[in-house]
């Protein structure tokens, strides 16, 4: 796996398996949380729970419920009751009528839906479509915003907020930022990680990372720098914003990169930089222990051969070494 | 926000299946094959190659380090793909691949469960003969390589006890005895090394601990040893797996297997099941009789010299044993409390004929001791419990524990790693008992 997948594996397994395969009499109440401290709770009602939500109907008693809370804005993003710019609506253009969302959400999270086991499309393939849909739920709320700006590049219009730096909400209390312009959106990451050995191997993949797009062969992918302070493009924002320990990387985007299918995959790139190059890190690490253990194992053989034929005489047949033996006779 | 303030991960690796998921849970989030299939192209690459050639390496190296699958991504990509090759990093129960546990732990950190694994804590298990050195290595990859905030690596037979408890509870509103908190015997029979575990008030009596030489894979290797002997017509590529699901799906335990086999005569059309399939290689379909192998499989539990002469106590005996070798204020205590865990202990009825079996036994002895000293013993209690989470006993008991506030007491931090190293993983509380 290179890069991270958009659907939630967790919610797909029980959207497909446990919705669908009709099995009654049982109830769902999972949670789950995944990287940057998204959480998902996802229930299935039955009987007398049910019929708090409403369109409750006796003749269905099932009612779905999936609640999600999004990681703690920081204060510079700029969000509408709690969800990012855009989101509701953004919602309701990918799921329409298959899912409705309650107002107030649950308490502890930030988008609480009900979804319509009733309207899903009768033909396999979309209902498939459409369940990989809310299973991606992650992308289509925290995304909206960037999708919107983007979709302003593709068609080279300039956004109502052209030239203002724009905040997004990223991690807990992090976030990433925007430069639109007619022709290009420059888009900066603070990078920061906890650990100080992850922290050196961030800077180096980070690195790399701008090497590599440097190769012929990746012309025409946007272009990217890093640099250890903050670029040009953050001046006038708030200074503990800018308290990133592994640098900041710069992304340049033309509208090359978000036509039709591309803007989908460049949106949720975009959103899970972080962890992808976090992912990347703990990866790099695992490598080099499996390197390290088999040197080891190399250097253990070698010192096995160098021993001399009388210390190896010394093990007896049954196991038990010849100083044992002879302590055990002295007794 | 905290990682104390986050549900914890759970994760139990069996050597068949691995369970994971997030503490308060009543099920785990994904069961998987441990399998990993891994391209092995970058390792054939010798260190000599010359150095100008170092980027075609590197890059090959690189890629190849990720490429590679767990679970049943990892049994389909073997099937369709030549270029992996499966690993299985648990054999009997025990790790016996670093290398290839770490990967897959990775995959079912990042792109399972997909968390952040500095964010959550974490519970392990570890199979109750795990040497010191298994738990010592897997607390050098959790704190090492994933960075998690704090570890703990439980005893899969006490987690599985605590799973009864948690189910008995759930089904009856009343508390049950407290006296007889958290002693058992734990029966753990999954794909790996089948065990035999004492546990008295949440301790393990470690030298009271028997194993069984077979298990669940052992099951399966009969069966199809049965199906290719009377000669159906099984393609051997495909005759473990096909067993493994005959077992599952059709497999129970009879009571007395001469008035089984008596039936299976004389109504075979209601006993006899059929297996209908499509050779993979020819794409022929194909049509199988499962006859006796229904109940001779589970049989090998009971009696274990139809599957082999090496060995031939049964496990009913075993279990006797077991309770026999543990210090005597307990063992009424244990008889009372034994508890059901793993795969292979879900065959239908097979805790009825374990009841019955052990019952029959310590009825024998009770009426012996009777008739020598002319004393009238006191009935022995024998109470096998089964309840309906006995394949995943393990995690839900690992889960329970985990979402107690008291667990985020006991694990192993970060910080507790790095000021004394490994070494703070090799010990397990539950064997300080005072026996």
């Amino acid at each position: 796996m290179i890069l991270l997948q958009s659907p939630s594996r967790f919610l797909l397994q029980i959207l497909q398996d446990r919705v669908l395969s009709g099995e009654k009499g049982m109830d769902i109440d999972c949670h789950a949380v995944e990287f940057d401290d998204v959480r998902y709770h996802i229930q299935l009602l039955l009987g007398a729970e049910a019929a708090f939500y409403p369109n409750f109907s006796m003749r269905n008693p099932k009612v779905m419920v999936l609640s999600v809370a999004l990681p703690l804005p920081s204060p510079e993003a700029i969000l509408c009751d709690g969800l990012p710019l855009d989101a509701i609506e953004a919602i309701k253009a990918a799921y329409g009528p298959v899912v409705q969302i309650l107002d107030p959400p649950k308490d502890g999270f930030d988008l609480t839906m009900k979804i319509n086991l009733t309207k899903l499309p009768p033909d396999e393939e979309q209902r498939n479509s459409i369940l990989t849909q809310i299973a991606s739920v992650r992308e289509v709320v925290l995304g909206a915003p960037l999708k919107v700006l983007l979709k302003h590049l593709a068609s080279k219009t300039v956004a109502p907020n052209v030239d203002k730096l724009v905040a997004l909400v990223h991690r807990p209390n992090e976030s990433f930022f925007l430069a639109p312009q007619a022709d290009k959106v420059t888009i900066v990451y603070p990078m920061r990680f906890q650990d100080s050995i992850d922290i050196v191997l961030a800077t180096s993949f980070l690195q790399e990372f701008v090497e590599a797009r440097r190769t012929a062969a990746l012309n025409n992918v946007p272009s990217c720098m890093w640099s250890p302070v903050p670029p040009l493009e953050l001046k006038g924002v708030p200074a503990e914003a800018l308290n990133a320990n592994s640098g900041f990387v710069t992304f340049v985007v033309y509208p090359r990169h978000v036509e039709g299918k591309k803007l989908d995959r460049t949106v949720w790139n975009l959103l899970t930089f972080h962890a992808y190059v976090s992912y990347h890190v703990k990866c790099s690490e695992g490598f080099m222990h499996t390197r390290m253990r088999r040197r080891v194992e190399s250097l253990i053989q070698a010192l096995d051969r160098a021993k001399s034929d009388a210390e190896k005489l010394k093990k007896l047949v049954n196991g038990g070494s010849f100083k044992r033996l002879v302590c055990t006779l002295c007794k | 926000m905290d990682a104390t303030a986050r549900p914890a991960i759970v994760i139990d690796n069996g050597t068949g299946y691995s369970k994971l998921g997030f503490s308060g849970n009543s099920e785990p989030s994904f069961t998987l094959p441990t399998v990993v299939a891994v391209n092995e192209s970058f390792l054939d690459q010798k260190e000599l190659l010359s150095s100008a050639n170092w980027i075609a390496q590197y890059n090959a190296g690189v890629m190849a380090d990720l490429d590679y699958f767990i679970g049943d991504e990892a049994l389909s990509r073997l099937r369709s793909s030549g270029l992996y090759t499966s690993r299985s990093p648990i054999r009997h129960g025990q790790v016996d691949d670093w290398d290839t546990m770490e990967r897959f732990w990775q995959q079912c950190i990042f792109n399972y469960l997909r968390c952040n694994p500095e964010e959550h804590y974490f519970l392990l298990t570890d199979s109750p003969v795990g040497t010191p050195e298994s738990r010592e290595c897997t607390g050098e990859i959790m704190f090492e390589t994933f960075n998690v905030p704090g570890l703990y690596i439980s005893v899969q037979s006490v987690l599985s006890l605590s799973a009864g408890y948690a189910y008995l509870k759930s089904i009856s509103d009343e508390d049950s005895d407290p006296s007889s908190d958290m002693t058992g015997v734990v029966v753990d029979i999954g794909d790996g090394a089948p065990h035999i575990v004492p546990v008295v008030n949440g301790y393990v009596i470690g030298s009271s601990i028997k194993s069984f030489p077979f298990s669940g894979s052992n099951v399966t290797q009969f069966v199809s040893q049965l199906l290719q002997e009377r000669g159906e017509l099984l393609p051997p590529e495909d005759s473990l797996d096909i067993s493994r699901k005959v077992k599952e799906m059709y497999c129970y335990t009879c009571s007395d297997i001469v008035k089984e086999f008596k039936k299976h005569d004389k109504k075979p059309d209601k006993y006899v099941k059929h297996w209908s399939a499509i050779k993979p290689k020819t794409g022929v379909p194909y049509t199988i009789d499962i006859g006796y192998e229904r109940f001779l499989g589970p049989e090998i539990f009971f009696n274990p010299e139809i599957y082999s002469a090496d060995f031939s106590t049964p496990l009913p005996e075993l279990i006797d044993s077991c309770v026999q070798s543990a210090p005597i204020d307990t063992r009424r205590a244990l008889y009372k409390n034994i508890v059901l865990s793993g795969g292979s202990t879900m065959f239908k009825d097979f805790h009825k004929r374990l009841q019955s079996d052990i019952k029959k036994i310590v009825d024998d002895r009770v009426a012996a001791t009777n008739a020598r000293h002319r004393v009238e013993v006191r009935p022995i209690e024998v109470n096998v419990v089964a309840h309906p989470i006995q394949s995943y006993a393990v995690w839900f008991g690992g889960s329970v524990a985990a979402s107690t506030p008291e667990f985020y007491e006991y694990c192993h931090t970060k910080e507790e790693y790095e000021e004394h190293g490994a070494s703070i993983c090799r010990t397990s509380p539950v064997f300080k008992g005072m026996y």
